[in-house]
């Protein structure tokens, strides 16, 4: 916004209609007209869904038009509490956060450390270059990853073949499936994060560093003293934006390339809801284990608002 | 120094070239193969020997995909209209009104980004086939036509727009949607073109939604699309990856276009 503010000229004209308010609308009619188009959006497919869905997770109920839901109280949390399938995907799914944190986070903020010094023009086309997998759509990302980690004809594998590794079923062994998910999910966000980490760190006054430079301070305790807490702000940005959506965003990884396999190794809460609601129809837990979600949900978003409002405070 | 700065410079080329080529690798890969001959599929070599379109031939010939490409643009573009709109008058209305019933409705507007849309799939499912939306585009746009996320982008552009001029406007009798049409909307271009690129791009590569409302491939966006086709030939390499060039194709070269505004916009989304 570098723009100068422009003051249209005709404003003057309005003055004489104004001037003979015979009926006074009531204050509060202007500010709710303005509101309405956008909250009865979001009241109609987000507010009410939410409500709705937490009055279905009493109910048990598989969308047919035809079968009335049943009344079942607290079964459906009961049932899915006792479940060992549930525990694995509330584990899979701390996996897939803790697991993507280093990507959206760590390796992005020692990427951005290590590459503070002057890269000059170049410095642009890196950016370009860097940015690209955050615009590419997720299931074209799922298509061609699914291509390069083919056992048979994978490019991956055979660069690992010409090393003399053996065929690796990246995304068929239950062991290495969920890992790899995970690094498609953050393969997509390593550059962008790079880039936050590096336009924070563009926002450092210099003179701090030069300052400190003059004192003899080496570049690695510049780095740690002075950098490092400047673009903390950014890093908890990260980390909550990680912890908030991280295992929402492997999703369509998981819908496209293993459906939540082999045996369960993949699945996670997003991707169970997915399964209980549109896969088996039992409403009553897609909408209960819903619930447990949000409730998880709402603990963690509390914490990470309460660290986002400190380190700010601390950066200012 | 000069040697130490040489070498930092060095140290600073070798690791963004690194995951220069990690970022682009498999998208070049993607198109290498898309190029290919059919019977040469799986071959290695960095390009394609004998260059050919047999495989974009063979995805035009077999899914409506040029109709995908269509409908994406039409959902992307509406949906991308209609939030703004939706934002800049809540967001006027946030700006100009200041009172306990207007935070507590923002702090609702915040709780949206705490809703997977997984939790409340079934009943926005049920809603769109109670309004008989089910396989049409106006499913696509309609429960999108408002967004949280924009409300609050441009509410923070607002802010920082001086009241002495709405005020002035206010005493030379304009009335709000003048003051929106002809003093805010003209100032505040750069904030917006920026949003809207934002939203167009996500619009564009959404996915979860439509996998819930989409059945038929004629009302499909590109995305399920390439889905669909994966899920019926999934091996069938060089046509999938024409198929997924073809899906990323229009952003890309939007980005050609617009690289450094889209950067910038990402980035201060995030950047507060």
């Amino acid at each position: 916004m570098t723009d100068a503010v422009r003051l249209p000229a005709p404003f003057a004209r309005a003055t004489a209609e104004a001037a003979a308010p015979v009926y006074r609308v009531p204050a509060w009619v202007a500010p709710a007209l303005f509101l309405l188009p956008a909250f009865a959006t979001l009241g109609l497919w987000i507010y009410w869904p939410l409500i709705e869905a937490l009055r279905l997770s009493f109910y048990e109920w598989n969308l047919l038009p035809t079968a009335a839901p049943v009344y079942v109280g607290l079964d459906n949390y009961r049932n899915l509490l006792a479940l060992a399938e549930l525990r694995t995907a509330a584990w899979n799914t701390v996996v897939y956060t803790l697991g993507l944190l280093p990507l959206t986070v760590a390796l992005p903020l020692l990427i951005a450390l290590m590459t503070r010094e002057a890269v000059g023009r170049a410095g642009a086309v890196y950016r370009a270059i860097i940015f690209v997998p955050m615009i590419i759509a997720p299931v074209v990302v799922a298509v061609v990853w699914r291509w390069l980690l083919n056992p048979d004809h994978g490019i991956v594998n055979k660069l690992l073949g010409g090393l003399g590794v053996p065929s690796l079923r990246f995304l068929q062994d239950p062991d290495t499936a969920i890992w790899t998910i995970i690094f498609i999910t953050g393969w997509k966000l390593v550059g962008f994060s790079t880039l936050l980490f590096a336009a924070a760190m563009t926002n450092i006054d210099q003179s701090l560093v030069e300052a400190a430079r003059i004192d003899g301070a080496s570049e690695s305790q510049i780095a740690r003293r002075i950098v490092v807490p400047l673009v903390a702000p950014t890093g908890i940005f990260l980390t909550v934006l990680t912890v908030l959506h991280g295992a929402q965003w492997s999703f369509v990884y998981i819908n496209v390339l293993t459906q939540g396999g082999p045996r369960h190794a993949t699945t996670n809460l997003y991707y169970l809801l997915w399964e209980y609601g549109f896969g088996t129809f039992a409403i009553g837990w897609s909408t209960a284990a819903g619930m447990l979600l949000f409730a998880a949900f709402a603990v963690f978003a509390a914490i990470g608002l309460w660290a986002m409002r400190r380190t700010d405070r601390h950066a200012h | 120094m000069r040697i130490e700065s040489r070498a930092a410079a060095l140290r600073s080329h070798t690791l963004l070239t690194v995951l220069s080529l990690l970022s682009v690798l498999p998208l070049y890969w993607m198109l290498v193969t898309a190029l290919r001959a059919p019977n040469e599929i799986f071959s290695t070599t960095p390009w394609p020997q004998n260059p050919s379109l047999d495989n974009f031939a063979y995805i035009l010939g077999g899914v409506p995909i040029l109709r995908m490409l269509w409908n994406t643009a039409i959902v992307a573009t509406l949906t991308t209209i209609a939030q703004l709109i939706t934002a800049l008058l809540a967001a006027y209305a946030f700006a100009r009104w200041k009172n306990k019933w207007s935070q507590a409705l923002f702090a609702l507007l915040t709780v949206t980004w705490l809703i997977p849309a997984q939790v409340v799939m079934v009943p926005g499912y049920l809603l769109v086939t109670r309004f008989d939306m089910l396989d049409t585009l106006a499913a696509l746009v309609v429960p999108h036509a408002a967004s949280a996320f924009a409300i609050i982008m441009l509410y923070q552009a607002l802010r920082a727009f001086p009241d002495e001029l709405i005020e002035a406007a206010v005493i030379d009798g304009a009335g709000h949607l003048r003051i929106l049409r002809s003093l805010i909307v003209p100032n505040l271009k750069p904030a917006l073109a920026s949003l809207a690129i934002l939203l167009f791009i996500t619009s564009w590569n959404d996915y979860f939604w439509p996998l819930l409302v989409t059945r038929s491939q004629d009302s499909a966006v590109i995305q399920i699309g390439l889905q669909m086709f994966m899920t019926q030939e999934g091996n069938q390499w060089g046509p999938l990856m024409a198929a997924a060039s073809v899906a990323s194709l229009p952003l890309l070269a939007l980005y050609v276009v617009l690289q450094k505004q889209i950067v910038d916009s990402f980035l201060r989304s995030g950047l507060k």
